[in-house]
Formats: C-alpha cells, structure tokens, sequence
C-alpha cells in the first residue's frame, strides 16, 4: 500500500469505536473504515469524555457477527446493494490497541466548567501524557493521530534537543526523539543484517553531533562511519560523519600506517604494553580459548611484575628455555615462564599455556612493547572532553581480537576518566563533565552472559548513567546480550527481527510486549522501525529518515548557517 | 382521503385484524400492500395485508361439481357471494393529527369500519425519513410470511419513492443478523426488489 492510499483517511475522521477491552487485554475498536486503510502500528487517538488516550494498533482481527456470514459468500445469492449491506452489517475487522499515554483535555470550550478548568491548568500544571491508567468508555470514538498528536507526544523538529528520526506510517508526521534523554540513558539499535542499522545509526549520531547533546565515541569496527563509503547493497555514495562535521568529527585510526578508506585518520592510536590490564585478558577467555587458571596467573603476574610492568615482563619471558645444573640435572632457565612460575607458585603449565596463548596479543602491530611519550589514548580522551566526536576505525584490524582488546581497554579507560570528573565535580564543583556517548557494534561480542561481568561496558550500561557515560548498543543478535544489560537500555530502536529470541530480547522488561511481538516480527525489511523504551513516551512504528543529500540539507540548511556557526565548524 | 373503501372490518385486536370485500381484480388490496382504517376519533391505523383468504360455501362447491358452467354464473358467484374475501393485516403504526407513530395503535378499530388502500404519498409519508422500526412488528411476528410479505411492501415503497430502500434494509439486518436462516431467506426474496 502506499502512502497515498493511507491519506484517503482525512485528518480526523473517525475510524471506529471502542467496544471492549481493557488494560490487560489492550483495547478492541471496532472499524469503520476498510480495513486496508489501517496497518498495524498505527498511532490513534482515542477521544472520551475529557480525556485523550493514545494508542497503537497491535493487531487487526477479522470477525463475523455468525460464523456462516463470514463462510458463506453471498454473491449471486443476493443483489449487490444487499449483498454489501449485509456485508457491512455482519462482517466486520477490530483493532487492538495497545493503551499507552492519556492526556487530559479538560471541557469543550463554550463549556460551564471550561473556563475553570483552564484557569486551573495553566503553565506547569498544564495537562501532560500520563502512563495509562483507566480506558476510555464504550463507543469512545477512534482516530488516526494528527500532526499535533504527535506533536504533542514526540515533540517537533523545530524543538530545541528534539530530532526527527522518521515519520508515521500512516499519516506521514514526524516523530522525535528528545537527544537530552536519549543520551541520559544507555540505548540499543537492533535489526537483522540488512535491516538498516548502519544507515540509523548514522542518522542518529548526526543528530547528536549536530544538537552537541553529547560527545561521541564510536567503536567503528568496519570503518563505516568515519569517512565517505559506498554502500553494500545499493551501491551508492554515503556521506561519512568526518565529511559532513570536519572540525568536530576525529578519526583515529588503529595502527601505525593505518588507513581508513584510503585516508589517512587525523590520530593514530597505540597501545603500549603499560596500558594492557588482567582484566582486559580475561575478556578474551573466548577468543584465545584460556582456561580458567588464567585469572590465577595473571594475578601472581601483577603481584610479581605490578600493574603496569606485568604484561611486558610476560612478554618477554621465554618457553621451554633449561639450563643445567652443577649436578647436571636440568631445571628452568631464568627469564623462562617455567623459571617465574616455580618461583611463585604457579602452575608451570598453565602459566607456559597463557604465554603461548597470549602471543597472538603480543604480536599485534598497534601494542608497542616500548613507552613512548605519545600518549593516544589519552588524546583520545581529552578530545572528547573537549567536546569533541572520536571515530576509531579499526583500519585492516578487523578481527574480533583487535575489537575486543581496544574497545574495551579504551573504555575502561573512559570510565576511569569521567567517574574521576564526576567525583570532582560532585566534590569539588567542579566543571560537570561532558556527557559521553559510546557507540558499540557487534555488541553482543562485548556484553554476551560469559563476557558482561567482565567487561567496562556492562558497568557503563548498569552503573555509569550517574557517571555521564551511556553506551549506544548496535547489534542484530540482541538476545545474545546479558538480560542485566537489556533491560537498562532506555531507547530502543529496533528493525525487523526474524528470531523470537531476538524479539523477545527486544522487548524485555517493557510493558505490552505480547502486543508488540508480533509487530516487531512483521516490520519491512527496511525503513521501518519500531521505538520503544524509557527514552521515549510511548511504543511507535516510524519509517525511519533516509539517510541521503535531503538529510543532510534538512539538518545543516546552507543558507540558515550563521557566521558563528560557520567559525564554529572551521575550529575556531 | 378520497379514495374508495376495499372493504369493511369483520374482526380486530391490537395488533391486526381480518377485513372482508368483495372480489374484484381491480380495487382488491394486493398481499403486501399497506392499508389503512380510519377511525372515529379522527385517527388511523396503517396495516400490512398479509393473508387473504377465499372460503367456500355449499353453492360453490355445487358449481365446482357440476359440468357446463356458463361465464354469466361463474361471474354472477363471484360479484354475490354470500361469503366475501377475507384479507387478514398486521398493524404497522397509526396516525393521530401529525403524530405518525410506528408502534401499534393504542385501541383497535372497531367492526365495520372500512378499509381504504394507501396511497403512494401516504406510503411514502409513513416511512419518511427513512423510519422502518415498525418492521420489528412484522419480523417478530413469527406467524407472519415475513419474507414474501416484506419484499412485496418494499416494492410498493420503491414505487411510492421517498424512501430510501437501504434504511430499510439496514433495519432488517439490525433485528435479524443473529438468526442466520431468517435473515438469509428475508434478504433472498429482498433482493427481487433491491437490485
């Protein structure tokens, strides 16, 4: 169906009434329109005596006042106006609506009691959407939600912090998310490959950038975001973060002589062995298959070596290395594992098995064995507390290794940064921190059941909201993710999900996820997606922005660019 | 109010009664059409004839027996029978100044009173505005030939015009959608007259 066809509906028209339901069961309205003309997830308004409820259909059910009208055709039987008539009579389609806000809209004017009850609501006590509480009354007439419906609830465009991240499907009106508590909380964008969620994320990260509600950090595993790329399936030409945002936008590429798309990153990034910690080893358990004697290890290593000497002494510890004794008898090599482990304690083969297994690790060409004054990782950081965006492309480093082992030593380092401000902030008054936005794919890597406890993200996602710190979570296998994790995603925006597993993922811990199941499963591919979470007042289906040249004219107008604006972006 | 009585009442209740008339192809009321009964007090009830029967009597049964029957006998039967054509009708509403109700009339018209077919303006002034709730009278009547009898009232209501044939059946759906053989045998015959 296209959009057109949906327009036959004129704004405000009713579409049906209420006749039954309740908060539990969700609300059934009857229709009064062909039934092609109402999809699921459409946004209606509900209007009963003072009150506004709003909804979204979740289900549309045909049903028969008898059985036998709906199984016994009546054409040649009966004369076409009677055949219809009987038809519209009999055979008839209800809506589910899923109850979410209600707004109360106070008398008609012209009303005895109108002019009381505006003088009583004025200003801060000016009626707000509510959690649904009660159901509107029986024969409540039912709409399609106009543009100032969705105004009212989502906001517009021209509101400051507001951004508009697609529209109804139906009656094509913008829907907005608020990027201020969009970036309070830590947020999720889900869909199966294919479904888009490289384009959204784009289109959201813009947004942010452009609002400057936050800095941003994006762990771009496949060099996506950064510079210009070409698209995988389309073909097409697609505008790189860097591109459109050159003085606030910083690509940092992993590696000496890294380059991103054929560019050259504006910083490099290099891990020293000093910045390599135990924990960010265990988080490699999976990938380099270490055994569970490895936290043992590793512990007697600092306590032997320190926290910043440990990894490089590992490093240059030999295997297998003997000497021989006066008595002749052959014993380890000083400098060996073998020789370090006997003198501490330790399990000769589990420590030699994490050496051999941790040379993978050593041989990465971006961990520099020696110290140098170059500190990146901390340019990294202050970059961002200066306000500024960091894209990390991983380069030609695309393996699952590199991803793990500098995402999350990078963000452990972030944390301890802004839990340090924060403190001293709350402490000390001083400057609030910047707050800080990461951006993870391939999520599930980082914050599967085995690996979450272990790594600084699940912290972020639980803990460090208060810290300024949230995470924007990209993945298209959400039930891979620890449910502790799942369930503190304030925004979730999801495509279509073929895996019930995944939709249930999805959904957990939100309110009317039966209804909504089922929505999710019947997305389009592309394009459509469905908002839910804390971060925004109630579940709706939008088609999502494209992310083209309109996009970016609607976002940075050429002619609207004040002078300042223009300084702004060349650095100054 | 000028046109000719049919015939005159022989019994009554509330909610019909049984008119007998002469037989005679051109004034005898058709099964289906509306009439109506004027009464004393300046009022007038509307009724459907649903029912008209023809009795016998010994002389008729002679002449059905015997052979030779000339055209001068059969007709002279017929024009001065001694027992006449008995028309049975259900009440559909009644009038009293501008007070048109579809409800049953409050007293039933009394013996003798006579009988005058409606007129296509009297017809099409009783459902005006598209008011048919006087048809639950004839479907909950369940001794009524509700099908055949409706679908031949409709067709004098689309004759008469004025009426708009949906709202009618609109009505009949409304009252009968829970009881699929009635409907389905009503809507039937309904669909001669509705197209």
């Amino acid at each position: 169906m296209t959009n057109n066809d949906m327009n036959l509906i004129p704004e405000g028209k009713p579409i049906g009434y209420v006749v039954g339901g309740g908060l539990k069961d969700n609300l059934s309205v009857r229709l009064t329109v062909p039934a092609e003309q109402v999809q699921e997830g459409g946004f209606v308004v509900l209007e009963s005596g003072n009150w506004q409820f709003y909804g979204l259909v979740t289900d549309l059910q045909l049903g028969a006042s008898d059985p036998r009208y709906a199984e016994m055709p009546t054409a040649g039987r009966l004369s076409p106006t009677v055949a219809r008539l009987l038809k519209e009579q009999t055979l008839y389609t209800n809506l589910e609506v899923l109850p979410a806000l209600m707004l109360e809209r106070g008398p008609e004017p012209g009303a005895p009691d109108y002019e009381a009850w505006t003088r009583a609501h004025q200003n801060e006590n000016a009626p707000r959407p509510l959690p649904i509480k009660t159901v509107p009354s029986h024969h409540a007439l039912a709409r399609l939600a106009s543009a100032g419906d969705v105004a009212e609830i989502f906001g517009t465009p021209d509101e400051k912090g507001y951004f508009e991240i697609g529209r109804t499907r139906e009656q094509d009106h913008p829907v907005c998310i608020n990027l201020d508590k969009f970036v309070q909380r830590s947020s999720g964008i889900f869909g199966a490959t294919g479904s888009g969620k490289s384009f959204l994320t784009r289109i959201i990260l813009a947004g942010l950038i452009k609002h400057n509600a936050a800095s941003v950090l994006v762990f771009d595993m496949h060099n996506e975001y950064g510079f210009d790329d070409t698209a995988s399936d389309t073909g097409q030409a697609v505008v790189g973060l860097r591109s459109k945002f050159p003085s606030r936008v910083r690509v940092v590429g992993l590696g000496r002589k890294s380059t991103i798309r054929g560019k050259t990153p504006d910083l490099t990034l290099e891990l020293h062995d000093s910045d390599i910690q135990p924990e960010d080893i265990e988080l490699l358990a999976r990938e380099l298959n270490l055994r569970e004697t490895t936290s043992t290890t590793l512990d007697a290593l600092v306590h032997s070596f320190g926290a910043v000497k440990w990894f490089h002494e590992f490093r240059q510890m030999s295997i297998g290395a003997m000497v021989e004794g006066d008595d002749g008898k052959k014993s380890p090599a000083p400098g060996s594992v073998a020789f370090w482990a006997n003198e501490n304690g330790v399990n000769v083969a589990a420590a030699e098995g994490l050496r051999s297994k941790l040379t993978r690790v050593f041989n990465r060409p971006y961990l520099l064995q020696e110290d140098t004054s170059a500190d990146p990782l901390k340019e990294v950081i202050e970059a961002l507390r200066a306000g500024q965006h960091v894209i990390l492309s991983f380069g030609d480093y695309e393996s699952d290794l590199d991803y793990l082992l500098v995402s999350n030593l990078l963000t452990r380092r972030i944390r301890e940064a802004w839990e340090e401000s924060t403190n001293e902030f709350r402490a000390h008054g001083k400057a609030e921190p910047r707050p800080l936005v990461i951006a993870v794919e391939e999520a599930h890597k980082l914050l599967n059941r085995e690996m979450a406890a272990q790594t600084s993200f699940s912290t972020i996602a639980r803990e460090l909201r208060k810290y300024y710190v949230t995470l924007l979570i990209i993945d298209q296998r959400p039930s891979q993710i620890y449910d502790e994790v799942m369930s503190q995603l304030g925004t979730r925006v999801s495509g279509w999900l073929g895996d019930e597993n995944d939709i249930a993922a999805v959904l957990s811990g939100l309110a009317g996820r039966d209804a909504l199941r089922g929505m999710l499963a019947r997305l389009q591919p592309k394009e459509e997606v469905l908002l839910l979470g804390w971060g925004v007042p109630m579940p709706i289906l939008v088609r999502s922005r494209r992310y083209d040249q309109k996009f970016w004219d609607d976002l940075m107008p050429r002619n609207s660019r004040s002078v300042e604006q223009s300084i702004k972006d060349l650095g100054f | 109010m000028t046109s000719i009585a049919i015939g005159r009442l022989l019994r009554a209740n509330t909610s019909g009664c049984v008119i007998g008339c002469q037989v005679s192809p051109q004034e005898a009321p058709a099964f289906g059409q509306m009439v109506r009964i004027p009464l004393e007090d300046g009022s007038q009830v509307f009724g459907l004839v649903h029912e008209i029967h023809i009795d016998d009597d010994g002389l008729v049964r002679q002449l059905a027996g015997s052979t030779n029957l000339s055209e001068e006998i059969i007709e002279d039967n017929r024009r001065n029978r001694n027992m006449p054509v008995e028309m049975s009708v259900a009440f559909i509403g009644w009038q009293s100044g501008i007070t048109l109700s579809q409800t049953r009339p409050p007293r039933p018209p009394l013996s003798l009173d006579k009988i005058y077919p409606c007129s296509d303006d009297e017809v099409a002034a009783f459902c005006a505005g598209g008011r048919f709730s006087y048809l639950r009278m004839l479907l909950r009547n369940e001794e009524l030939p509700a099908a055949d009898l409706l679908a031949a009232h409709l067709l004098q209501v689309r004759a008469a015009g004025g009426a708009d044939l949906e709202n009618a059946l609109h009505e009949m759906i409304a009252l009968l959608k829970d009881d699929y053989p009635q409907l389905m045998d009503l809507l039937s015959a309904v669909s001669e007259v509705v197209e």
